[in-house]
């Protein structure tokens, strides 16, 4: 367990290493994402009333985008060069690489949340700043990174990689979805006062499913 | 310490790779393995370092590999492969850095400057792998497969995008790690360079070991014949065959 | 012809002359309502073939046996088939009753998603070469995307009883007599026979399909091209 834990960590840390090195992925993910706000506002031309209404939704559909250019080339290093070889021959454990780029994915979308917060509170002049807010997008971000990780390390190793993966994806996350939308909705008080305690559940069971299985059948999308 | 191949059986699809091949490597050993393109030499590479679990036979460690603990088995073979395993965006020492901690050796910045001077890279500026050229990547994949001080060498083609000087390093240190009873298989065309330093040859085709010879100082062109011959016979048009 | 073919054309034959003239017409809905016996039989294969796909991909990773593999793809592939017959038929059932083409109702919307995940497995497989990856994967997706089924079905259901909003209509009531339950029990096996005989018809189609493929891979790679 222990080395399951230094193996995961030191993966973490070469990932947040590599990206650090280029920032490729993170200033994609940002630049769409903010161009995504831009177009929505156009699109949807709504009253301030009806623009906080949608705000919860708005905020998930544009993370749920910019994710998946994080997502595509979260495992290309370890394709294109061969890693995956040298990984693992060197991991106690194959789930210690599913889980490292789990959490190396799921820090890239709450960087990104951490930056669409303030940027849609500006443009949209509505804050959002809210703890729960916040904590209930990370909940959704853990379970779209734990479907997401699992169904890149496929996708990369086929001939369409980024076409095929959100075909792949978003049938998945409708639950995640949901459940972020709906909460997100009580909890900046949009919507009125309803439990949101069905929801919260829902994305704990759905995040904490998906991981165990991916765990479980991770080897077999990597290893011959 | 032995490397046994014992009936070792690939096929991929209706494709026999490997064909109840045996093959075995004592240790201080070097033995390098000669066939054509396709013949199947990685395929059996990856099959004894354990990253393919062969259709049937088996692959032996001296002791039965069942019972050893696995992750050390794997720490303890240096294998390089066709792709360099490296990171682009890092550096070399970051490389090897990363993949000294991943493989929990003890080594500290001392030794990963010993090893990158080793190959010949230690004058290197700290630069991205992105930057390096092909035999430069090829350099720090050797110093990469020899991070945990394997017993076992697994080395797929690695004279590949090395120059003279790079080839002689190669076999220069070849030969260190033969001396301190290292059991080391390559596979190779470079038929110049390998025969200053492999002590025995085997020849694949047609999934199996067609022939075995030491070499006894052996010149160039009687090894060419050799391997021609081995060769030689199996190739039929494809009409007779129907 | 296999005897169950025979039998599968028989049963549905049978239901079909059953559903059309020895059940009652319902009295809210009319006669459109008859539609509802093979829509939802149709649902139930849907179901059943996702289950089996999902079953038959553990079976494959757990044996690496490929007739499990051919199994999973002909399953997703029928079970595919019948998901549009039930969304289609719903939607001819849902126009005159409910006067509208969609509703966002929890199955509808549980049974569009299985729908989109089974068209994402046929690409996820045409998207790979290797049939021992290709089998690993499809596996593996059949899975996980079997696993988001339920998940799907409680958020829609959640999302209703939190909204309970009528869309078009809503929950209309439908009066089944005994009569009428027995149809949706003939119909429900007659359907489950023919996804069986179909199952099966496509695994061996498939797996003919992939030994010529094979055959052919291993004369191009054999050929000496005269060099």
């Amino acid at each position: 367990m222990k080395a399951w834990l230094h193996s995961v960590r030191v993966l973490v840390w070469k990932d947040l290493l590599q990206e650090w090195r280029s920032r490729d992925i993170l200033t994609s993910m940002l630049a769409f994402a903010v161009l995504s706000l831009f177009i929505f506002n156009y699109a949807l031309e709504l009253s301030p009333i009806n623009r906080s209404e949608i705000a919860p939704g708005i905020v998930w559909v544009v993370m749920v985008f910019a994710g998946t250019l994080g997502l595509n080339r979260s495992f290309t290093a370890e394709q294109d060069q061969g890693c995956f070889e040298g990984l693992i021959m060197a991991v106690p454990d194959l789930s210690a690489i599913y889980f490292a780029k789990l959490l190396t994915n799921l820090l890239m979308m709450v960087f990104l949340a951490v930056l669409v917060i303030p940027i849609y509170s500006i443009l949209y002049n509505q804050s959002l700043f809210n703890w729960a807010f916040f904590g209930v997008l990370a909940l959704g971000a853990w379970g779209y990174s734990a479907a997401g990780t699992l169904i890149s390390s496929m996708t990369v190793q086929t001939r369409m990689r980024d076409l095929l993966l959100p075909v792949l994806l978003f049938p998945l996350l409708l639950p995640v979805n949901m459940a972020v939308v709906k909460s997100c909705g009580v909890l900046l008080g949009s919507v009125a006062g309803q439990d949101i305690n069905g929801w919260l559940n829902l994305l704990l069971v759905y995040d904490a499913v998906v991981t165990m299985l991916s765990i479980m059948v991770f080897e077999y999308v990597i290893q011959e | 310490m032995r490397l046994q191949a014992r009936q070792v059986s690939k096929a991929y699809g209706a494709q026999r790779v490997l064909d109840r091949l045996d093959l075995s490597i004592d240790a201080g050993e070097v033995v390098c393995l000669l066939g054509p393109n396709g013949a199947g030499k990685t395929t059996l590479i990856r099959t004894l370092s354990g990253l393919q679990k062969p259709d049937s036979g088996k692959v032996l460690f001296g002791v039965e590999a069942e019972d050893e603990n696995i992750l050390k088995l794997r720490r303890n073979i240096g294998i390089i492969l066709h792709q360099p395993f490296l990171y682009e965006h890092l550096t070399g020492m970051e490389n090897l850095r990363f993949y000294s901690r991943l493989y929990e050796t003890a080594l500290d910045e001392g030794d990963l400057h010993r090893l990158m001077s080793r190959v010949g890279l230690g004058k290197t500026r700290p630069i991205p792998v992105r930057a390096f050229s092909r035999g430069m990547k090829q350099r720090l994949t050797i110093a990469r497969a020899l991070l945990c001080d394997p017993q076992i060498l697994l080395f797929d083609e690695p004279y590949t995008g090395l120059d003279q000087q790079g080839c002689g390093m190669l076999n220069q240190l070849i030969q260190e790690e033969s001396a301190r009873n290292k059991l080391i298989l390559l596979t190779t065309h470079e038929l110049s360079f390998i025969r200053q330093i492999a002590t025995r040859f085997a020849i694949l085709h047609h999934g199996r070991i067609a022939a075995e010879f030491p070499n006894a100082g052996v010149s160039l062109d009687a090894l060419q014949e050799q391997y021609s011959t081995a060769l030689g016979a199996e190739k039929k048009p494809l009409m007779e065959r129907l | 012809m296999s005897y169950l073919s025979i039998l599968a054309f028989a049963l549905v034959l049978f239901a079909f002359v059953r559903v059309l003239f020895f059940t009652p017409v319902e009295q809210t809905m009319g006669l459109v309502q008859k539609v509802f016996y093979f829509h939802m039989s149709a649902a139930w294969v849907g179901m059943l073939a996702f289950l089996a796909a999902a079953a038959f991909g553990i079976l494959y990773l757990s044996r690496k046996d490929l007739k499990w593999d051919t199994l999973t793809a002909a399953s997703v592939e029928v079970g595919l088939l019948f998901t549009i017959i039930c969304i289609l038929s719903g939607m001819i059932w849902a126009r005159p009753i409910w006067n509208t083409w969609w509703t966002w109702d929890p199955r509808l919307t549980t049974v569009t998603i299985m729908a989109f995940t089974y068209i994402a497995f046929i690409l996820l497989r045409r998207g790979v070469d290797n049939p021992a990856r290709r089998a690993r994967f499809s596996a593996v997706y059949a899975i996980i995307g079997f696993i988001s089924v339920p998940l799907t079905f409680f958020s829609a259901r959640l999302l209703r009883t939190i909204h309970p909003v009528v869309f078009g209509g809503g929950e209309t009531e439908m009066n089944l007599n005994a009569q009428m339950v027995a149809t949706l029990f003939i119909s429900l096996a007659a359907f489950t026979v023919l996804y069986i005989a179909l199952l099966l018809q496509r695994a061996r189609l498939m797996a003919q399909q992939e030994e010529l493929n094979q055959q052919m891979a291993a004369v191009d790679s054999d050929y000496d091209w005269g060099e």
